[in-house]
């Protein structure tokens, strides 16, 4: 099973290679002009490129789907990337530039995100956290290329081979144990500080008990912080067979299961997951609809034919982005 | 060059000669190139909307409504693209043309174009699938020869998308030279590519080709030409079909769990000597071999989820 989930890193990191290839991300507006991100592009492929000197057997299975991604899955990665980017970076503006503050990114697999951050946030941190063998890859490839190790400004500790910076750390944890997780966490993060947990696809394979009890742990630890979620939700219309189609698709042809993608199978029960009473939850449908600008949409309009609109928006309504604060 | 032989093989998916797809193609060409843009046909009639390469569900739908020994067929066009047996679906209607001209007519779909093929699937299908584009070729050979719209008792209009701002009457239709890959605007092309919606008046549409139309173009279209039902393909309908604009219009969709992904049901229309409307919806099937086990579809190297 570690394996098969592992291996959705592959498929995430694809769809943004094709995103970017046809022009979606970065977005000029939102993600250059608003959240300040510079270089992304060239930082992408720059990561790609080291990919392949660390493994070619998984630049191969990248490379491959990059070539081949239809227009509604840019879109969909688009409006995944691109709604988390601006979740991050507006409640990174309200704390203020000086605040304190540390992002833990449960599950990152090659995200990349750590990189717009601690440039544009001078007093953050930042830890990167999933299995073994994804952060021995990342590690190796952000500490083979030149370019990403002087832009992280990285380090290595000859005798573990362990990359790090200041700012900046990689920490290896099953997820599903709880025990070994939260001990990482206490080694490497600080209980007092303000707390940005990004999970990007992360509980949707995790079982019930395990995740609840994960976000539980967390957000007892911290003092305060925000949650920022994106998973799919199966859908609870009584004719919508998204989820249960989704669920047999991925067994069937990846071996690879959604412990709760029925379970907390809309907004209002994704939503519930948080122990907090504020968690607000958007499909991706509602932020293509609504907070997306005109002249965005022309530019994206302009990029490939759409077709289809309603597959888009089947697609997208069964996608969530959920932000949860707490304060105590 | 055995028509039947090659049903037969085309029904359980099986590889096709390139020669014989040649031939084939050459065939269809010779017989389409004499239809007129619009196509009469007389009823009773199935009318089926897109298929997009699924093509155990096009057998499906065969089965459901009688088959072709037993009734009439126009297809509202995107036979190609996103499913994984688009040229097998593709053939098997082309050659159900040759056998039966007159029980089966066959309309241009947006994704029936070099361009769009390119994007979603087709094209990479045949790579796969031959190691080479020539079969890809032959094909779109035949796309720009195929009908762009149907009229039923000359009552029901057919088309694959809906209206254009530059025709008024079916005739007006007749006039385009049809032979030639579709622009990328003008009336041919909003033929093809244009949806109805809750809209005023003309409006641009988010697919970026066509137009969006209301109530009023329908009602004004439907009277200066005397019909009294626009059958149009074209949306995805989670329903398998969709009457709006107090039945002026029709959308029929027949490719359940489109993209073996969207959980949708599909229907067929169709129309009796009395112009009565009857509908057959369906489901997706597993896909089974000649014994009864499942078939994998050729894998792809990615699922289309978010992973």
């Amino acid at each position: 099973m570690e394996t098969v989930v592992q291996q959705t890193d592959y498929d995430a990191l694809s769809c943004r290679m094709s995103a970017i290839a046809k022009g979606y991300l970065p977005s000029p507006s939102l993600q250059v002009d608003r959240c300040n991100y510079h270089q992304y592009k060239e930082f992408h492929m720059e990561y790609l490129r080291a990919l392949k000197s660390v493994s070619m057997r998984i630049y191969s299975i990248v490379n491959r789907v990059v070539k081949t991604s239809f227009p509604v899955m840019n879109y969909g990665t688009y409006l995944r990337t691109v709604s988390i980017d601006v979740a991050l970076n507006d409640y990174l503006t309200s704390l203020g530039k000086d605040k304190k503050v540390q992002v833990i990114n449960l599950g990152c697999g090659s995200d990349l995100r750590m990189i717009p951050l601690l440039q544009n946030f001078p007093t953050l941190t930042y830890i990167d956290v999933d299995y073994d063998s994804s952060i021995s890859v990342k590690s190796k490839v952000l500490w083979n290329s030149e370019a990403l190790k002087n832009l992280l400004d990285l380090q290595r500790d000859e005798s573990t081979g362990e990359v790090f910076a200041e700012r900046y750390k990689l920490a290896s944890s099953d997820l599903n144990r709880l025990e070994e997780t939260m001990q990482r966490l206490h080694d490497l993060t600080e209980k007092d500080c303000t707390t940005i947990i990004i999970t990007e696809c992360l509980l949707c394979y995790m079982r019930q008990e395990e995740s609840q009890k994960l976000i539980g742990s967390i957000v007892s630890y911290y003092q305060s912080g925000t949650w920022i979620a994106y998973d799919p939700i199966g859908g609870s219309e009584p004719n919508d067979r998204f989820g249960r189609v989704m669920q047999a698709n991925l067994r069937e042809s990846r071996n690879l299961e959604m412990p709760t993608l029925m379970i907390y199978n809309s907004k209002e029960k994704y939503a519930s997951r948080f122990p907090t009473t504020d968690a607000s939850v958007t499909d991706m449908w509602e932020i293509f609809s609504n907070r997306i600008s005109a002249d965005e949409n022309k530019r994206l309009r302009s990029l490939q034919f759409l077709d289809e609109i309603e597959e888009l928006k089947v697609m997208q309504k069964h996608y969530v982005l959920s932000t949860a604060s707490w304060q105590k | 060059m055995n028509v039947d032989r090659i049903i037969s093989l085309l029904r359980q998916a099986k590889h096709i000669s390139e020669e014989t797809v040649y031939t084939l193609c050459l065939r269809a060409q010779e017989l389409l190139m004499n239809e007129s843009n619009v196509t009469r046909v007389d009823t009773p009639v199935t009318i089926c909307g897109d298929i997009h390469g699924q093509l155990h569900d096009l057998l499906t739908l065969f089965d459901k409504s009688g088959g072709l020994e037993k009734s009439r067929y126009i297809f509202l066009g995107d036979f190609v693209d996103r499913g994984f047996y688009s040229l097998e679906s593709f053939l098997l209607l082309l050659c159900y043309k040759l056998r039966y001209p007159d029980r089966i007519t066959l309309i241009r779909g947006n994704h029936e174009t070099r361009q769009i093929t390119k994007v979603y699937g087709f094209y990479d299908e045949v790579m796969r699938k031959y190691g080479n584009s020539n079969v890809w070729r032959y094909c779109c050979e035949v796309f720009d020869y195929l009908s762009l719209g149907a009229i039923v008792n000359g009552q029901v209009f057919c088309v694959h998308g809906g209206l254009s701002p530059d025709i008024g009457t079916i005739d007006e239709i007749r006039s385009i030279d049809r032979k030639q890959e579709v622009p990328h605007e003008g009336a041919m092309c909003d033929l093809l590519w244009s949806d109805p919606d809750e809209v005023d008046s003309w409006s641009l549409s988010p697919r970026g080709a066509g137009f969006l139309f209301g109530k009023n173009e329908v009602d004004q279209f439907l009277a200066r030409n005397d019909v009294e039902l626009i059958a149009r393909a074209h949306q995805l309908v989670m329903e398998g079909y969709k009457e709006m604009f107090d039945g002026g219009l029709v959308t029929v969709w027949s490719a359940p769990n489109y993209c073996y992904r969207c959980g949708n049901i599909a229907a067929v229309l169709r129309i009796d000597d009395n112009l009565e409307r009857q509908y057959t919806i369906f489901e997706a099937v597993q896909p089974q071999n000649g014994v009864g086990n499942p078939i994998i579809p050729t894998k792809k190297p990615q699922m289309d989820y978010f992973l």
